[in-house]
């Protein structure tokens, strides 16, 4: 008795849901979503930032979405409700390579556009990828700071985010086959890739076994911001002579970063975080405005930055790069932590 | 007493209908429908179809709500359950790639699901004396560990043939297979709890083990069956997860337990064991489906959305035993 | 007679069980790789364990009761999170006040959690389950939607964590003096007395006077308290501030009791445990990547190791009552 009446009222609510009129918006311009790889993220935050604006100048309107957690299983759960909510065009910085196919599709079926900046999914799933800087031109930059901060030769290691992220893993190939390729780096000796999963603890807990176990160590590259952050703070308060370097946001490593011993950090890489928003908004607006599709070797305009030309990725899609990376030494880094 | 909803409003009258209105169950259909018509009104997208087409990524969760119950009426819990997903779905992928046919990816699902929690069983029936919590806690770290060192670098791993998968997605007009499955087991699982010896023993040890010790059920037997079983129903869970993604990730079923459990709780299950039905699990997991699809819809703040589930949860819980309290010192003053 | 006696006192205690199974511990990781046992690398995994250490004081006391709490690195993160912003934004810049607003915002959010547990009889696995959700939340909120708070804004408070006195970080200090307090405080006085108390038979303590719903209030507020300093310390020794510090860290201060020798269904569990049971799991974590193991087995080898402590715990006291069995008869 109880259950058929609560199965009746179950169905009937489902046919009020369904029976409740749709209000449809007549929205000016395009309705773009932006979804980051996690809350809380200060990295995404300023490209976010920069791409709202692009879009907003440009008269279209922006959500930014982020996931419940940072993994692929709650970025789906975001996509579903994107679909749902009739988008122009959908940019997402995925937080796997594979697993977010599915619903990519499904969204593209649906007449919405997909681009992705950061970190792509596969290319399957995506229109169009805008990469921050190309991934060789990333892995030549830091192998070259490591070969100088390290003198030419000696031991380094790599500490990274994790085993799976799909950014750190493109650039850490990069960096091994250019170490192959060149015989200038043939005195250096890779003797680890550590993970540290962005915690600091855990980095920390790395990041002392690799001096522990390598005492020779010159150079440690990290390639990720929270992993650089921890790193240089534990090679900092121990005087250590071993040398830092990788990928980082300026704000954070203002205080690690200088030529003399008292740093951990003589110079780290980044890219220019507002361009990378900036580019990815007008890569968005033309797949949008159907100006371009994604295939390769068409061209569009992005605003004052130029015209961009789409090239072949890695993984054999195509992609639009925004440039070489940024150094940051002690010159420059007082001025470029104020921007992010 | 068994059976019964872990929580209900004192002095309520006695009459048929009342009764079943007041019942925590009760309550929850009403909540259910103000939620529904609240999300019909707060988003202008929510509607039948959306919903329909929402629901696959949450009910591959709500499987697990099913077996959680049971092991939440034992008095016990299992946290291991969103990496015994992970692994499930890894190891299903692999079987994929190599070109094998879709029943034998199936049943490899089932069966790394089902060993995963026989050994949990195993390890919980061997040493009783370890609590649930901790056991599972280790083999959560080390089923997710094993599905780490099975992806290597990358982490990651795509289904290349995903024929099979997206004949699990597939709907019949626009219901998707898998809400008549979830209701299929649903109902299996609520008869056997609520209508079986087998139920009514879960129910007994879940009050008070030793009682149900000393009158002659094999308390051990079958905590072993329910930890094997929820293994299995995580594997299922594996594979309607890789039909929505088509790939698995050292990431995937992250923080499902936490989920079914709250979605058992908020349905009147006790996590102290004993009481609670899975009709209000099954309702309250739909509460939750379409809350999260609603605000989800007008791009709420996920952190803001699992803020309102948590004072949900809170308020589920703490609302009954306040308005109890408050009229028991109200009859006292008289 | 007297020789016995001790070997049964050793067999006997849960505690010096424990201790036996960190030094085999200790042992075969210094022999693996000698650096290990070293006084900066010890000092360095305590300091980057700090953390779990203290919290397991808190989870101690709150599991003594029977409960759990797996609300704490979110009210953490909250509190880290808060004395980051307003160092941030120069709001405040003197550490001691940083470190009160902590405590006060931990210990706020300890009494909420206690109020609900305590007086509307919420389970505690619910309830924190809860506030886990309503604090992470919070937390992320206060951070302005995804700030952080680095080292340069966080100015001088950062440099309590680099600060010596007598040859050892102030971390340290604090971690010593947490242990000493509680040791005195959960042996010797009468709140201590009464918070096992209840946890051994809460209705008995009821009966002979102890007011059952005030403890519990009381140990979630220590807990609080606890998970508000844990929240200074973090923000200190890592000199960064993220709305998502230590997510699912909970589960390790809870490993790090249980390995301890306290029991989830109340009543049993020391100081002495608590720390033991911490540096187990600290000596774990430190050693992984030190003795050279694959970093992608690292994860499985851990919870591997956790199993392996604590059925090895159960086993040796199942010999251990046995041979009290023994004794007995003969």
């Amino acid at each position: 008795m109880n259950k058929k009446l609560v199965s009746a009222v179950l169905c009937g609510t489902m046919v009020l849901g369904a029976a409740c009129p749709v209000f449809a918006g007549v929205a000016d311009g395009k309705k773009i979503a932006l979804v980051g790889k996690s809350a809380g993220n200060a990295f995404f935050e300023i490209a976010a930032a920069s791409y709202k604006e692009t879009v907003e100048a440009e008269g279209g309107t922006v959500d930014v979405v982020y996931p419940e957690a940072a993994t692929a299983d709650a970025q789906i759960k975001v996509l579903d409700n994107l679909i749902s909510q009739d988008y122009d065009a959908i940019c997402i910085s995925a937080n796997d390579v594979n697993a977010l196919q599915a619903k990519m599709e499904e969204a593209m079926d649906a007449g919405i556009k997909v681009s992705s900046f950061d970190s792509a999914p596969n290319s399957d799933s995506r229109q169009v990828f805008v990469n921050q800087a190309g991934t060789v031109a990333v892995g030549q930059a830091l192998m070259d700071a490591v070969l100088d901060i390290a003198g030419g030769e000696g031991q380094w290691a790599i500490l990274s985010a994790t085993s799976q992220a799909a950014n750190q893993n493109a650039w850490i190939d990069a960096m091994k086959s250019i170490m192959e390729s060149d015989e200038k780096y043939s005195k250096l000796e890779l003797v680890e890739v550590a993970y540290g999963d962005d915690e600091p603890q855990k980095s920390i807990d790395q990041t002392s076994a690799l001096l522990e176990n390598y005492p020779d160590l010159k150079v440690i590259c990290a390639p990720t911001t929270v992993g650089i952050a921890a790193a240089a703070k534990y090679l900092q308060d121990n005087e250590s002579t071993c040398k830092l370097t990788g990928l980082g946001l300026p704000s954070e490593m203002i205080e690690y970063t200088g030529a003399d011993d008292a740093h951990s950090c003589p110079y780290f890489y980044l890219w220019d975080m507002q361009g990378l928003g900036k580019l990815s908004a007008y890569a968005t607006i033309a797949l949008a405005n159907e100006e371009i599709t994604g295939a390769l070797d068409e061209t569009f305009t992005a605003g004052d930055l130029g015209e961009y030309t789409i090239t072949t990725a890695d993984d054999g899609g195509t992609e639009i790069v925004l440039g070489l990376p940024l150094q940051f030494n002690s010159d420059n880094i007082e001025e470029m932590a104020k921007l992010y | 007493m068994a059976g019964k909803s872990g929580r209900s409003i004192n002095n309520v009258p006695e009459s048929p209908i009342k009764k079943m209105l007041f019942s925590w169950e009760g309550i929850l259909v009403i909540v259910f429908i103000l939620v529904n018509i609240f999300c019909a009104c707060f988003s202008e997208f929510y509607n039948l179809k959306s919903l329909l087409r929402q629901m696959p990524v949450y009910l591959a969760e709500v499987f697990l709500m099913l077996p959680m119950a049971y092991i939440l009426v034992l008095g016990e819990i299992d946290i291991s359950v969103g990496s015994i997903v992970c692994l499930c779905a890894t190891m299903s992928c692999i079987v994929c790639n190599t070109g094998a046919p879709f029943v034998l990816v199936v049943i490899t699902a089932l069966v790394v699901g089902t060993l995963c929690g026989s050994v949990n069983g195993f390890i919980l029936t061997r040493f009783q004396e370890l609590p649930p919590m901790i056991v599972t806690l280790a083999t959560q770290i080390i089923f997710r560990g094993i599905a780490e060192i099975i992806l290597g670098s990358g982490g990651s791993i795509s289904a290349s043939n995903t024929d099979g998968f997206r004949l699990l997605a597939g709907k019949v007009g626009s219901v998707p297979y898998i809400l008549f499955l979830v209701v299929i087991m649903a109902v299996i699982f609520a008869v056997i709890l609520g209508k079986s010896t087998f139920g009514r023993r879960v129910y007994a040890i879940g009050t008070n083990r030793l009682t149900a010790y000393y009158s002659g059920i094999h308390v051990q037997k079958i905590r072993f069956i329910i930890y094997t079983v929820m293994g299995t129903i995580s594997g299922l869970c594996a594979l309607f997860i890789v039909s929505t993604s088509y790939g698995a990730n050292t990431t995937t079923g992250n923080g499902f337990e936490m989920d079914a459990i709250a979605m058992a709780v908020f349905g009147g299950i006790s996590s102290t064991g004993g009481k609670g039905n899975l009709a209000g699990g099954v309702i309250s997991a739909f509460i939750i489906v379409c809350l999260r699809v609603g605000l989800g819809q007008r791009n709420v703040h996920a952190q803001v959305i699992l803020l309102i589930l948590g004072l949900l949860l809170i308020g589920a819980v703490a609302l009954p035993n306040i308005i109890g309290q408050v009229k028991k010192a109200m009859k006292v003053k008289k | 007679m007297e020789k016995k006696s001790i070997v049964k006192k050793i067999t006997g205690s849960r505690e010096a069980l424990l201790a036996v199974i960190l030094i085999l511990l200790f042992a075969v990781v210094s022999v693996i790789s000698p650096s290990f046992l070293t006084v900066k690398s010890v000092t360095d995994m305590l300091k980057n364990n700090a953390v779990t250490m203290i919290m397991s004081l808190g989870m101690l006391c709150v599991m003594l009761v029977g409960g759990i709490d797996i609300s704490i690195m979110s009210t953490l993160a909250l509190s880290g999170m808060s004395i980051g912003m307003l160092l941030k934004y120069e709001y405040i810049s003197n550490t001691v006040v940083a470190f009160a607003i902590a405590l006060a915002i931990g210990t706020a959010c300890g009494l909420l959690v206690g109020l609900v547990i305590s007086r509307a009889d919420v389970p505690p696995i619910i309830a924190t389950m809860g506030f886990m959700y309503v604090f992470r939340a919070m937390g992320y909120l206060v951070s302005n939607g995804g700030e952080w708070a680095s080292a340069a804004a966080l100015g001088s408070f950062k440099d309590f964590a680099t600060t010596k006195i007598l040859g050892l970080s102030c971390v340290i200090w604090v971690i010593i003096l947490c242990y000493v307090v509680f040791f005195f405080f959960m042996k010797w006085t009468r709140t201590g007395r009464k918070i096992y108390a209840v946890g051994s038979n809460a209705n008995a303590a009821e009966v002979s006077g102890i007011n059952v719903r005030n403890i519990k209030l009381l140990v979630y507020m220590i807990m609080g308290f606890l998970a508000g300093l844990g929240g200074a310390i973090q923000v200190s020794v890592y000199a960064s501030a993220m709305p998502d510090m230590q997510l699912g860290g909970e589960m390790d201060v809870i490993a790090a009791c249980v390995i301890g020798g306290v029991s989830m269904s109340g009543g049993r569990g020391t100081v002495l445990g608590a720390l033991l049971g911490s540096l187990i799991l600290a000596t774990i974590a430190k050693a992984l990547p030190l003795v050279g193991i694959d970093p992608l087995a690292q994860n499985t080898i851990k919870g591997v190791l956790i199993l392996v402590v604590v059925v090895a715990n159960v086993v040796l006291q199942r010999v251990a009552d046995r041979s009290a069995l023994k004794g007995r008869e003969m």
